[in-house]
């Protein structure tokens, strides 16, 4: 039998004075980031046209962006997709325009338009407002379903949690500025599952435990549930690794954001299923035994 | 032995269900395997015995950014609409529309006819006066009510039209659906011209015949657009929202204030053929920019956006009379200059508001390059016939104006101009001024599916080429077996015997998922495939979850059967507990998604369900058939 984790008894609860204030000073760094340089939202948010071309000769960026502004025609947003191919985002004032532009910055040059999408802004604003919906949505019948199947702490613990990774998620993608575009926003929720997902698993155990082990501090017992699924949460985080990194490497251009949001939201959220999710039990759970104490002498 | 013959019953039961799943989805791939499998010679082949259209209804839709094709969202445009129904138009009618239309570009997100009803209430408008209604009492917000309705008319009237264009244009199973009141989606997979669909689709195509102002009225009326211009202070001007401006190309150059009133235009003003009388320039601000092309007002091409954004400067709409539409031909013509260069030009028109005859009236429209023999020989042109009733009125107009001009007006350009020679008995008509033939085939398309009821905005637009779908596919499917090679290594690896179960169900699964999109004809996006591997990726977990129990137990010393047991027991209830959560977030993202991702989530949805029953179920029973067997194992591969 190969076991990675062996009878492990690390004490994760006891850290969480350190990783508390690890997720604090990553979740305010994202925060600052949010307030400060704000979401590079993409065209499906902000409206604008962006166009996938290939070049059929050996050209550079600069050249590329050279030949926009040789011409006065707009600063376009350029970036590389592959050998010879860029993205090109333009935001004319009329929509229309986007591929005549693109015609008169490339003549002269050889090229084919792969792709092109055209967002007009006033549905770029609904789609964003849509997208919060969603979010909001799924955030809120995750948090009735928990409460529903589990007492309120653990639906403390699992909200925390999720926004916590949710935090960082898009804290880092406000640092290094990647995209957000619909595939990112259905990663972002996909994120919201499968961290819940984790801590589900851990929470199943804490509860069972609970039952089992009666009268033994709690921080032992959310310690020994820990330990007793790592296996399992190592494991399938590291499958769901593999394939999210797969994507991010096979998946090409437009799978890229969607890829790297799941990668991060898969190591956020593990971590925050041990050290956050389950360690909010023990603070939750001392200030409640200090209300209960009382009554329970009384029986 | 303790074999229980309840136990082999149970068994048997589960290996039915077994049989019947893999039947059903066996069943359901099969056309996808074989159409996937056929060489573009043997599809033709099908086509041809018309049992392909059937093949293809069974097999997994592509989504558009695997195949290629374009994703239009299309939505009426209301002010214009409006502009267009209003039956009585003067100049406090062009003040209110005026107000109304400032406040709408401040603020798009509002509803426009919300806006029209406020404006008028608050400065106490009768809009029964400008816009159809019962009688003159009629109340505003019967009015608007009523104008809200007609534009919901009219975006149904569009969907049809837009149908049957498309259908005339020949494209494979088009999507083309209502959303909501405003809009109406188009989808059109594998096509190869999409800037020729998109102008089929979108064309108004709205075909008028006019009468043109005489040449007098005309000249009293482009003095007063100088005097106009001459008030307007040029900064001002300069200063204008850039103009609506129809032509393309340099959209985006801005007209300088010289350019504007024409001072610059001297130069070549002195190597034009036609003359021009200098010391007008100051005087006459308009009539500079403007050329005489002896039967035609010109406007040399350089001119074009100088001219249109005048005749749009609101000042100048104001005075000009309400029964007059000026217009720009729709193609140049290009005049040879006396050293040799050549000058293009559009011509203007001034024409009577009112149509005398529009393209309702046409029955047939056939596209062709004019005969040898005529004097459009070799040009493209579309012969019109007319139905009864147009054909009388082509008649009348025809007949009580001999002598005059008549200009042929698509979409609000001049396509022709002639004079008319002689009444027209029989309601033909021929209509020139086209690129090439393919325009004028365009054209025949649209004139005989109707023209739209109401100028469409595309608001959205995704096209995908061809290429890169096939490339999109072709990193799906690799990211797939990758994904899948390595969780197979690692799980086996790591599990053993049982791990290679897990791998055998996982794989079920994602053939069990392919089948349902199949079966329900729902459509496999990119981002779907990647539901597809991240579904991999979490589907192992259940089998994780129990293998894990499944050793916690065998580890305490309990007896291989009863380990397995109580591993898949124990494990059901956090299984469905954690898969839940997912499941949730998928079905949000089916409801509110747009397009690709509505494909991830349904692809995403049926991973779980299928996890459950492949993950759980079936994997189960592989346990149980080796623990309840008659030859039970003594050593667990775990």
């Amino acid at each position: 039998m190969l076991q990675l984790f062996k009878n492990t008894s690390y004490d994760i609860v006891n850290k969480r004075r350190f990783t508390f204030i690890l997720s604090l000073v990553l979740i305010v760094l994202g925060l600052v980031s949010l307030f400060v340089r704000g979401l590079n939202y993409g065209i499906d948010f902000s409206g604008g046209a962006k166009m996938q071309v290939e070049f059929s000769q050996t050209i550079t960026a600069e050249e590329l962006r050279a030949k926009f502004t040789e011409k006065n025609l707009r600063n376009p947003e350029i970036k590389s997709s592959g050998n010879n191919e860029y993205m090109i985002t333009l935001n004319p004032e009329n929509l229309d325009d986007a591929e005549i532009i693109l015609a008169e910055a490339l003549e002269g040059t050889d090229y084919n338009l792969l792709q092109m999408d055209k967002i007009g802004p006033k549905i770029g604003r609904e789609l964003r407002a849509n997208s919060l919906k969603a979010v909001g949505i799924a955030l809120l019948l995750v948090l009735i379903y928990i409460t529903v199947r589990f007492e309120f702490r653990f639906a403390v613990g699992a909200v925390v949690a999720l926004a916590h990774d949710v935090l960082i998620t898009l804290g880092l993608f406000s640092i290094f500025q990647w995209e957000i575009s619909m595939p990112v926003l259905a990663a972002f929720l996909t994120i919201v599952g499968y961290s819940l997902n984790d801590t589900i698993v851990i929470f199943d155990r804490i509860r069972e435990n609970l039952k089992v082990h009666k009268g033994k501090p709690i921080t032992d017992i959310i310690n020994y549930s820990i330990n007793e699924s790592l296996s399992r949460t190592v494991i399938t985080s590291v499958t769901t690794f593999l394939v999210v990194v797969i994507l991010a490497l096979f998946g090409g251009q437009v799978l890229f954001g969607f890829s790297i949001a799941m990668v991060i939201g898969v190591i956020v959220g593990t971590y925050s299923s041990m050290y956050i999710a389950a360690p909010i039990l023990v603070v939750w759970g001392h200030k409640f035994k200090e209300k209960e104490k009382p009554e329970e002498k009384k029986k | 032995m303790e074999v229980i013959p309840d136990m082999s019953k149970k068994l048997i039961w589960r290996y039915l269900v077994i049989v019947a799943l893999l039947g059903w989805a066996v069943y359901t791939i099969m056309p996808t395997i074989r159409y996937e499998g056929l060489s573009g010679e043997e599809k033709t082949l099908l086509r041809e015995e018309g049992k392909l259209l059937d093949l293809e209804s069974k097999i997994i839709k592509r989504g558009l950014d695997l195949q290629g094709g374009m994703h239009l969202v299309l939505e009426i445009n209301v002010p214009d609409f409006i502009k267009k129904v209003a039956d009585h138009q003067s100049a406090a009618y062009y003040d209110y529309m005026e107000k109304v239309d400032a406040q709408y570009r401040e603020d798009p997100e509002a509803d426009y006819l919300d806006i029209m009803l406020q404006t008028a209430n608050r400065d106490s408008l009768r809009l029964s006066r400008y816009f159809p209604a019962p009688d003159r009492r009629t109340d505003n917000k019967a009015v608007v009510d009523n104008l809200q309705k007609e534009c919901e008319q009219a975006v149904v009237r569009a969907e049809e039209i837009i149908r049957n264009r498309i259908d005339q244009f020949g494209v494979a199973e088009p999507v083309i659906q209502l959303v909501g009141n405003k809009r109406i989606i188009v989808e059109l997979a594998g096509i190869d011209d999409p800037d020729r669909a998109k102008e089929i689709i979108h064309n108004t195509a709205l075909l008028e015949f006019v009468l043109l102002k005489d040449p007098e009225y005309t000249q009293d009326i482009i003095n007063r657009i100088d005097a106009a211009v001459k008030r307007i202070n040029p900064e001002e001007i300069a200063s204008l929202d850039s103009a609506v401006i129809s032509g393309k190309k340099s959209a985006d150059k801005e007209i300088s204030v010289s350019e504007l009133l024409g001072i610059q235009e001297d130069e070549s003003a002195e190597e034009s053929s036609v003359l021009v009388d200098e010391n007008l320039v100051a005087e006459h601000p308009f009539s500079a920019l403007l050329r005489n092309l002896g039967w035609d007002i010109g406007v040399p091409k350089e001119n074009f956006y100088a001219v249109n954004k005048i005749l749009n400067d609101p000042e100048v709409v104001r005075i000009l009379p309400n029964d007059l539409r000026v217009l720009f031909s729709a193609k140049t013509r290009t005049i040879e200059t006396v050293d040799g260069g050549n000058v293009e030009f559009y011509s203007l028109y001034f024409v009577n508001r009112e149509p005398g005859l529009t393209g309702d009236a046409v029955k047939e429209a056939k596209a062709e390059l004019g005969s040898v023999s005529s004097e459009r020989m070799g040009q493209p042109i579309v012969n019109v016939r007319m139905d009864g009733e147009g054909t009388k009125t082509w008649a009348r107009l025809t007949g009580a104006n001999v002598d005059k001009r008549l200009a042929i007006v698509l979409d609000n350009k001049v396509q022709m101009a002639p004079r008319i020679e002689n009444k027209i008995p029989n309601g033909r008509t021929v209509i020139e001024g086209f690129a090439n033939l393919p325009e004028a085939q365009d054209i025949e398309i649209v004139l005989k599916a109707g023209a739209l009821p109401a100028p469409i905005d595309i608001i959205e637009e995704r096209t995908v080429g061809a290429s890169l779908g096939a490339d999109s596919i072709r990193r799906g499917v690799n990211s797939v077996l990758i994904g899948l090679a390595l969780v197979a290594l690692f799980i086996i690896v790591y599990y053993r015997g049982a791990g290679t179960i897990a791998i055998a169900t996982l794989v079920l699964n994602i053939f069990f998922v392919l089948s349902i999109l199949a079966s329900l004809r729902a459509t496999l996006t990119l981002p779907g495939i990647a539901g597809l591997v991240l579904t991999m990726g979490m589907a192992v977990d259940a089998n994780v979850l129990i293998f894990e129990r499944i050793r916690e137990e065998y580890l305490r010393g309990k007896t291989i059967r009863s380990s397995v047991e109580n591993g898949y027991s124990r494990a059901l209830i956090t299984i469905l507990d954690a898969n839940l959560t997912t499941l949730i977030t998928a079905l949000v993202l089916w409801q509110y998604g747009s397009g690709p991702i509505r494909g991830f989530a349904v692809v995403l949805f049926w991973g779980i369900i299928f996890n459950f029953v492949s993950g759980y179920f079936i994997s189960r029973t592989v346990f149980m058939s080796f623990t309840h067997g008659k030859k039970p194992l003594n050593k667990l591969s775990i």
